[in-house]
């Protein structure tokens, strides 16, 4: 068995713990990656937030592994062996490292301030080339399109980018479809609003993201992302529909 | 033995007669004004007023200072109450401090039992998808009270390891204001009382009472806004106390940096409790008022062009928040005061950068005031707060880095042994060590608003808190136990306790991350299996139920232990603290004589090194 020194300075436990850090940071990612699964996948703003988060979970892994690394080891190396003389190495500090570990933590906070400045900006850009109201209630959801139709679900053209304006009319609700990644809180009295240009065709739901009252957790409605002339044949035939009722009174 | 000469009796009495008055007085005054004669928010805000009020005059936390006025005299009684049982003291108004300790922490205990049942009811229901037995109204009520009775158990618990704490390590008498200290404590009382009465009549927004929501639904809200006050007002008079106290009475020889870490970690906490408490009064005042007076601050108010000309639901979001997140330091400094206290002496040499540490505490303190907006990422104000709010909280892992380092510095080189506190110290770490790492993730805006509102911040908070907190108030039990009964607790017990608790939280922390990722929401009664989440809910409850199950353990062994536990003497962990130095359990007046500081209080492996000289030590 590897005989390991007693004493705390010895470079060998050093080297030990390097390479189990880097082991355990390897191994510890790809495990982190595989049980936290991000659904946010199906728009451009869910892009910048996937590839964000991986990099979280990679600094995690190392942070993680450098701090339990070095403790169990130390929980090993320097456990007290029976008729031990019981009194530990007699060392206060260590002025060089307590600056490392200051300066390196906020050179990495600087370098992630700037990545997540980047990233919010991906993730918040958009346009208004498709424009729809969403109009959360207690507790259902209706959607206005600027030419007057009005909807029970949100249908939208892929590839093309929305802007989604939020209104509430009693309490704070907000708008989430998961695939699509963020989400917006509505708010009685403000109008706010999200951009999303949906990649991927398919029927999603939005669900209500802020408790709202009694049935908040069955708050949702139906989302559509179809192909552009599809949209266009859907809008036409709500046009239809809503002029025919019109006429009719 | 009468059962009127409990104080908490007498004070239970006096809530229900100062409800009745305090209602009677809103009626009698509104039909003086003309007005109907009952309103039930009027009603029952003027009722739990007078109620609370009632509560603290009938249980004797007034009586001296109301003496005072009369200019009688109220030399201090110290010792159990004469001709009553010794017992009877813990359920009373007492001065001494070891006293209130052990009231906070056993009240925070209690209450930690009962708001994580509530987890446990909400918990089976979550553990498959449908509604089995729990309907969504009372689904949210009991979300709601698990949230405020676990927060207001953090802030007792933190308040018992404070009060029995400080003065025995500084060599003190007792705090600075013993009245007001019991007074701090006793307003709790009341106050939960009043929580616990709101859930007859329900409140369905989660601990943060968001308005609209909060403005509208049943009165529970309003017993919940008083009851926060009054829990509130014990944190702003209690940390008063110990600031006055650690600032004023150490005894010679002890400076600031020869106190024990532990105070350093209250100190922070007391300028947190002392100056941001106040914000989550106001905010909640202001509901109350809302409510029960129709001032206009959170509800909007449309005039014929639709804009809104009256409140801003977002200006409750900035006050609440201005407290709620310091106040998470709040909950976590002190434990993390434990943590630094603890590792020297399982590891017998010296906490590494004692003076890096304690400035972390007010560090953290500091930074942890600006950084409230990272709770709004998606509340709609300003995009480019998003930007301030992000690099702010991102700075809080300095401080905090600061600490996980120094500890593994305290380790390193060591002579470690691993009884129950020490087990219960390192599972501290771990835990807050997965809790602070999920916290970047968050901060980062981007990130946040895809896991806002999920699962991911509820696996992020509770890792925190029970790292910060719940992990290191059981090591402190633990450790503390044979001061405060001379006996030592079951060994084998406590490492079962802790090899159920530790790996079951780590399981729970990942899962509830993992469901939030998966895309599922919080506070849900009931959520879509579509969402594959319906194994990692299977997986939480199970682990939750096991964590349950330690905690019983654990009970069971500190009620036992007190009756069969062997005796455990001065010093069974060969600490260099105060308290240590003097007998277990400790005596009415803990220190006979003043003592010195003549050493640092860490300097374990320095042979021939003091801390302390007990004044006359050797002459008995």
């Amino acid at each position: 068995m590897l005989k390991l020194p007693q004493s705390s300075t010895d470079r060998k436990h050093f080297v030990i713990v390097g390479a189990l850090v880097l082991v355990t940071t390897i191994a510890l990612g790809f495990f982190l990656l595989a049980i936290l699964p991000v659904k946010a996948q199906y728009s451009v703003q869910a892009e910048p937030i996937r590839w964000l988060f991986q990099l979280h979970i990679w600094l995690i892994a190392f942070l993680f592994s450098l701090v339990v690394v070095f403790m169990l080891y130390a929980l090993i190396v320097f456990r007290k062996r029976k008729d031990e003389n019981s009194e530990g190495e007699h060392f206060e500090g260590n002025t060089t490292l307590e600056v490392a570990w200051t300066v390196i933590p906020l050179v990495l906070v600087i370098i992630f301030s700037f990545i997540g400045f980047q990233t919010l900006q991906e993730a918040t850009r958009g346009s208004d080339e498709v424009q729809v109201e969403a109009v959360g209630f207690q507790w259902a959801w209706t959607f206005n399109y600027p030419n007057g139709v009005t909807s029970p679900e949100m249908v939208l053209p892929v590839n093309k980018p929305a802007l989604i304006t939020l209104r509430a009319t009693d309490v704070i609700h907000s708008f989430w479809v998961v695939e699509w990644g963020p989400k917006q809180d509505l708010v009685p009295g403000m109008t706010t609003r999200l951009h999303i240009t949906p990649t991927e065709v398919g029927e999603f739901k939005v669900r209500c993201a802020e408790l709202c009252g009694l049935s908040h957790w069955s708050m949702l409605a139906t989302v559509r992302v179809v192909p552009e002339d599809e949209y266009i044949a859907w809008m036409n035939q709500k046009l239809a529909e809503q002029n025919l009722q019109t006429a009719s009174r | 033995m009468q059962l009127t000469s409990l104080g908490l009796v007498r004070g239970i009495i006096g809530y229900f007669v100062g409800l009745v008055i305090g209602m009677a007085v809103v009626v009698i005054s509104r039909l003086a004004l003309g007005m109907s004669a009952w309103d039930q928010e009027a009603g029952w805000v003027g009722g739990i007023i007078f109620a609370m009020i009632g509560f603290m005059l009938a249980v004797g936390s007034l009586s001296d200072w109301l003496k005072w006025t009369r200019g009688v005299e109220t030399p201090f009684h110290h010792g159990p109450p004469v001709g009553k049982p010794a017992w009877t003291r813990y359920f009373s108004v007492d001065y001494n401090h070891k006293v209130i300790g052990i009231q906070y922490g056993v009240t925070g205990f209690l209450l930690l039992i009962i708001g994580g049942s509530f987890a446990l009811v909400f918990r089976a229901e979550l553990a498959d998808s449908g509604i089995s037995f729990l309907q969504p109204g009372t689904y949210n009520t009991f979300l709601s009270m698990h949230a405020w009775v676990a927060l207001a158990s953090i802030l007792l618990g933190v308040g018992g390891l404070a009060n029995y704490l400080v003065p025995l390590m500084i060599g003190a008498e007792d705090m600075a204001f013993p009245r007001l200290n019991a007074f701090a404590y006793w307003i709790n009382v009341p106050a939960i009382l009043t929580l616990m009465i709101s859930m007859l009549f329900g409140w369905d927004s989660g601990w943060t009472a968001y308005p609209p929501l909060s403005l509208r639904g049943p009165v529970g809200y309003q017993m919940v806004f008083w009851a926060i006050f009054g829990i509130g007002l014990s944190s702003i008079l209690g940390s008063l106390n110990l600031i006055v106290t650690m600032l004023t009475m150490r005894p010679k020889g002890m400076t600031l940096f020869r106190m024990p870490i532990f105070c350093w970690a209250i100190l922070a906490t007391s300028i947190i409790q002392l100056t941001a408490t106040q914000l989550i009064g106001l905010a909640f005042l202001m509901l109350s008022f809302e409510r029960s007076l129709g001032m206009p601050f959170f509800n909007p108010l449309y005039n014929a062009l639709g804009e809104n000309i009256g409140g801003q639901p977002l200006l409750f979001q900035h006050l609440f928040w201005f407290y709620s997140h310091p106040a998470v330091y709040v909950f976590v400094l002190p434990g993390l005061g434990v943590i630094s206290e603890l590792l020297p002496v399982f590891a017998r040499k010296p906490l590494f950068g004692y003076r890096w540490i304690a400035l972390s505490s007010l560090a953290i303190a500091l930074v942890g005031f600006l950084v409230w907006g990272h709770h709004m990422f998606t509340s709609g104000y300003g995009e480019y707060l998003r930007v301030v709010f992000m690099i702010s909280t991102l700075l809080v892992a300095v401080p905090t880095g600061v600490k996980f380092f120094s500890w593994l510095g305290t380790l390193w080189g060591g002579r470690l042994t691993f009884p129950t506190p020490m087990l219960f110290t390192l599972g501290a770490i771990s835990v807050f060590l997965i809790g602070g790492l999920s916290g970047p993730i968050l901060a980062t805006a981007a990130t946040d608003l895809f896991l806002h509102d999920s699962y991911f911040v509820v696996g992020h908070f509770h890792a925190t808190i029970f790292g910060g907190f719940v992990f290191p108030f059981f090591a402190a039990i633990y450790y503390w136990y044979p001061k405060i009964t001379g006996r030592m607790y079951n060994e084998t017990l406590g490492k079962i306790h802790f090899w159920l608790m530790t790996p079951g939280f780590w399981v729970m922390s990942l899962a509830q991350m993992t469901a939030g990722t998966m895309g599922m929401r919080r506070r849900i009664a009931d959520y879509d299996p579509a969402l594959g989440v319906e194994p990692v809910h299977l997986l939480i409850t199970l682990a939750g139920f096991v964590i349950a199950f330690s905690i019983l353990l654990m009970i069971y062994n500190l009620f036992v232990s007190a009756e069969v536990g062997a005796l455990a003497g001065n010093n069974p962990w060969r600490s260099r603290s105060p308290e240590w130095q003097i007998p277990s359990p400790v005596p009415e007046h803990s220190y006979a004589r003043p003592i010195t500081v003549v050493g640092e209080p860490y300097d374990y492996g320095l042979a021939g090194s003091t801390y302390v000289a007990m004044a006359g030590a050797g002459d008995d």
